[in-house]
């Protein structure tokens, strides 16, 4: 048999499909910036581990003196997600979690790192769990235009927050006293508290009024926050969001930030 | 009159070099690390060194701004101080020093020799609190601990964004400079390279009170910078007695400027580039009654500055300081001739003029190492009088290190490091006239808590 | 020889594109339609008395009540059968994975309680949620071994789910009510019974061979028996828990 060249060529092409499904695995994609999953172990080091520790199950060295506990990362599941509740998040979900930290909690915002440093973070994070391999996320979120604020508006939204009994956690005047949120625990078994919308603590998930919307959509897994998507039409849903901002003491509705922009 | 100024440099050079042996501080602080639970490297490139993550942090007034920076989020038992200390060997070689002919005997005359002194050593112990006292008020005391006294180095509280807004911060108190490169947080510690020449440089024979941005001045700062801390600047208004309290001074009131822009390079990384200046006038003499001089009375004000451009360049695990300086006198100032005595200026005399920069490379393969190489310069582009030598003054010093972390915690911070110095200075043997020249050696552990 | 070689191509193409886990085959042999595996799982010793479950939290729960609701931990029937007890085959399965059922099952939410308490259903079988409470729930399994998801759920709302991959078993909660408790058990073949009130179960249709039968109980832990059946044979198979 006479080997010619182009056999050889048809292999090493093979072998490079190959390897190349293999590395997209390790790859995330953020806007049009491509993370890699070898530079993101670097800055893994440099700056998680000692909170999510070194196999990513958030059991690092200070770990213990944290509440809330630090993110384990094996078990693939997020809180701030644009995709529905049980689905893996979009590598721009990480990225947005990065980058705006976790108000409340021992994750800083990550923002002064550059954004292909965020991006590469969000590579090797997935490389914790093998869910990122197997399965791939759910269709994000779409958020609709938010209708004018109005009394109606929150009067509505007032009264679904009583028949879809957010106040059993939440508590009626939204302090997050209500009569099981003594009872309630994370996914970890670790105790959590209900947020208290009239603190002036920043939503976990972003502060916009969108971003309201699409927790109430996507649900915050790992928590006993449920998604409403079963529950309410999107109509309804800026009503509740309305009527959430009139418990808050704090009069500011920050604009939603694109986070793939010069920030 | 030259073997005069020459001798006077001399030993201005020792004491000067004693002094920052003394005052050279730097620091990570563990204490932060603690309070947040995160690692030294998270804010330090290798500390004390910062990163961008860490220069935002302190430009936001130590705070994280997760919600949890306020003194009332920590436990009582938390508290925010750090100590640092330096046990090291080292091994300093001076030559072309004065010394008597026959040791012991001050008529035997004076020859010029190497000197060289080497033993283990403490390099001074830094004591640091700082953090929060509110949400967005900050604070920073600094004691300096010396042989008989103790005084402050650093002492000041900071309104941080004010209105809300990271643009608007109000520090102060006696502070360090918002200088482009942190003396306060050099990667060397050995007496010969430890210190940035360029930030405590004085022409000879000039006796200006103001002594270089090096030193923490006292007065108030307004800072800001963008949400990532890519664009930054500052405005100090500072007295002009290079950071004294009750010193004798007058009331001029002297400015420091920064201003710097970051931004990113694809493949490469962070790049900044900034600009500098400090402008203002030091007295050339005081009031006096009855022919003593009056404190705090300084007067015949003249004018200075110091000014230029730094960059901070990024190429993967290396990146690199460079930065230049001009610093210009008035005659006056230089020839270290009260105002109202012209007469007293020596012939020819003009303004001092100086040019220096230097350059500083870091490889930084891992959070837990770090090789340091750095060469500096000074020139002497005008001397003040004429008639001394034109390059006295010119320094080259080129310092090659390592500091290498094998432990990392949240807890504190705990260094291996080894150094090189070696320095030559223009015409400053002080009998010869000839360049003289020191070296330093130094290796050790340095930790802090 | 070039048409064998892209041929080979293809083939290693197509492996390379086949996700792991998905190459599902049916059961090797047809079922043997006459065997059956029965038994009744047994409380030894004096059964624990349940604690009270105070649904005064939302009044809506309460009135759906007449009698005091008990805690279900431990269920022990008038003869001293323990129900909710999980019996599956646990090992010595040849065929792979099987396909689940057209037939949902049904996980309901009623008078503030789970019932069935314990279900058992296959990997990727369709699970349809019922809430038939005029309070809304929110349905917050737990699982290790498949997607964590928490929904809410009005009364009557649709809510149809499933789980992936084999677990025993899945806790499920309501955050709003805390003293709702559930499990849910997901299989990849079809041979498992959940004990009734009596604590009596069959396993049926299983082919011949010999298995390992595991019965898992919430609070108990679980116990493991060997058996071998042979075609159309019925065999009876008991289990035994204490405290």
């Amino acid at each position: 048999m006479h080997m010619t060249g182009k056999p050889v060529l048809t292999v090493a092409i093979l072998i490079f499909m190959l390897w190349g499904m293999i590395g997209a695995a390790q790859e995330s994609h953020v806007g049009n910036l491509v993370g890699n999953a070898k530079r993101g172990k670097a800055l893994y080091e440099r700056y998680c581990i000692f909170c999510h520790g070194p196999t990513g199950d958030g059991r690092g060295e200070s770990a213990p003196y944290l509440d809330p506990k630090p993110r384990d990362f094996t078990k693939a599941v997020f809180k701030c997600r644009s995709t529905a509740s049980g689905s893996l998040p979009l590598d721009i979900d990480l990225y947005n979690t990065i980058t705006r930290g976790v108000h409340a909690s021992g994750m800083p915002s990550w923002r002064p790192l550059l954004r292909q440093e965020r991006v590469d973070m969000v590579a090797y994070i997935k490389t914790f769990s093998p869910a990122f391999k197997e399965e791939k996320p759910g269709q994000p979120v779409t958020i609709p235009t938010e209708p004018p604020d109005s009394p109606d508006s929150i009067a509505r939204g007032a009264a679904l927050f009583q028949s879809l009994n957010c106040w059993s956690c939440h508590g009626k005047d939204g302090r997050g006293h209500g009569p099981s949120a003594a009872s309630l625990t994370d996914s970890q078994g670790n105790p959590i508290t209900p947020f208290d919308f009239t603190s002036g603590t920043h939503f976990k998930c972003g502060q916009s009024d969108q971003d309201m919307f699409r927790d109430l959509v996507t649900g915050l897994d790992g928590t006993p926050m449920p998604s409403f998507a079963a529950a309410m039409k999107p109509d309804q849903m800026w009503d509740v969001v309305h009527y959430i901002r009139t418990l808050s003491t704090s009069k500011k509705h920050a604009e939603p930030k694109d986070q793939t922009d010069g920030q | 009159m030259g073997s005069v100024i020459r001798k006077r440099l001399g030993l201005d050079l020792l004491i000067l070099v004693t002094l920052f042996a003394w005052a050279q501080t730097a620091y990570g602080i563990p204490a932060f690390a603690r309070k947040y639970g995160l690692p030294c490297s998270a804010c330090h490139e290798a500390w004390p060194m910062l990163n961008n993550f860490g220069q935002t942090f302190k430009d936001n007034g130590y705070q994280l701004g997760n919600g949890r920076d306020a003194p009332i989020y920590q436990e009582p038992a938390y508290w925010p101080v750090m100590f640092r200390t330096t046990p090291v060997w080292h091994r300093e070689s001076n030559n072309r020093q004065a010394v008597d002919s026959v040791a012991g005997n001050g008529g035997s005359g004076q020859i010029e020799s190497t000197v060289t002194t080497s033993g283990f050593d403490l390099l001074g112990v830094d004591m640091i609190t700082a953090g929060t006292l509110y949400q967005n008020i900050s604070f920073f005391v600094q004691p300096f601990i010396g042989n008989s006294s103790i005084s402050l180095q650093q002492a000041w509280t900071r309104l941080d964004n004010l209105a809300g807004s990271h643009w608007l911060n109000l520090k102060v108190g006696k502070f360090e400079l918002d200088q482009p490169i942190s003396q306060e947080r050099s990667l060397i510690l050995n007496n010969t390279g430890g210190i940035y020449y360029n930030y405590f440089f004085t022409p000879p024979g000039d006796n200006n009170f103001f002594q270089g941005i090096g030193f923490p001045q006292l007065g108030a700062e307004l800072s800001g910078h963008s949400e990532n801390d890519h664009t930054r600047y500052s405005v100090a208004v500072l007295s002009d007695s290079n950071g004294s309290p009750n010193s004798p001074s007058n009331q001029g009131y002297n400015v420091y400027a920064n201003f710097n822009q970051a931004f990113e390079v694809p493949w490469f990384g962070k790049q900044e580039v900034g600009a500098y200046g400090y402008f203002g006038e030091s007295p050339t003499f005081f009031q006096t009654s009855g022919g003593a001089p009056l404190p705090g009375t300084g007067t015949g004000n003249r004018g200075l500055y110091r000014a230029g451009v730094y960059g901070h360049w990024f190429v993967d695990k290396f990146d690199f300081y460079t930065f230049y300086l001009h610093g210009y006198d008035n005659v006056f100032l230089g020839n270290s001739v009260p105002s109202n005595q012209p007469s007293s200026l020596p012939f020819g005399a003009v303004a001092p003029v100086w040019n220096g920069g230097f350059v500083e490379g870091h490889y930084n393969p891992t959070p837990r190492w770090i090789v340091i190489g750095r060469y500096e310069l000074n020139r002497m582009s005008r001397q003040a009088n004429p008639n001394i030598r034109g390059d006295l003054g010119n320094v080259d010093i080129w310092t090659v290190g390592y500091r290498w972390y094998p432990i990392m915690s949240p807890r504190a911070g705990f260094a291996w490091t080894q150094e090189y110095s070696h320095a030559s200075n223009a015409g400053a043997a002080p009998l010869s006239g000839k360049d003289d020249t020191h070296s330093s050696v130094l290796m050790g552990f340095d930790f802090d808590f | 020889m070039k048409k064998n070689f892209y041929l080979l191509i293809m083939l290693i193409a197509t492996l390379a594109m086949s996700r792991p886990g998905r190459m599902s085959a049916g059961p090797g042999q047809p079922p043997d339609s006459s065997s059956s595996l029965k038994g009744a799982v047994k409380f030894e010793g004096v059964a624990p008395k349940p604690s009270r479950i105070d649904m005064s939290a939302d009044p809506l729960c309460a009135k759906a009540h007449t009698t005091p609701v008990t805690t279900e931990e431990i269920v022990v029937g008038a003869n001293g059968g323990l129900a909710n007890v999980v019996v599956y085959v646990s090992d010595g399965i040849t065929a792979g994975p099987s396909q689940p059922p057209q037939q949902a099952a049904v996980f309901e939410q009623k008078g503030c309680q789970y019932k069935p308490h314990v279900l058992a259903m296959q990997a990727n079988q369709k699970l349809e949620i019922v809430n038939s409470d005029e309070t809304t729930h929110n349905i917050h399994p737990t699982p290790t071994n498949n997607r964590e998801w928490n929904m809410t759920q009005p009364h009557g709302a649709p809510l149809e789910q499933t789980f992936a991959r084999q677990e025993i078993a899945i806790p499920v909660k309501c955050n709003v009510h805390p003293w709702m408790r559930g499990y849910i058990a997901v299989f990849k073949h079809p041979y498992f019974a959940v004990t009734d009130k009596d604590g009596v179960f069959e396993v049926k249709d299983l082919p011949p061979g010999t298995y390992t039968i595991t019965a898992w109980q919430e609070k108990l832990g679980t116990q493991t028996q060997k058996v071998t059946i042979g075609a159309g044979e019925s065999k009876t198979l008991d289990f035994s828990f204490k405290q």
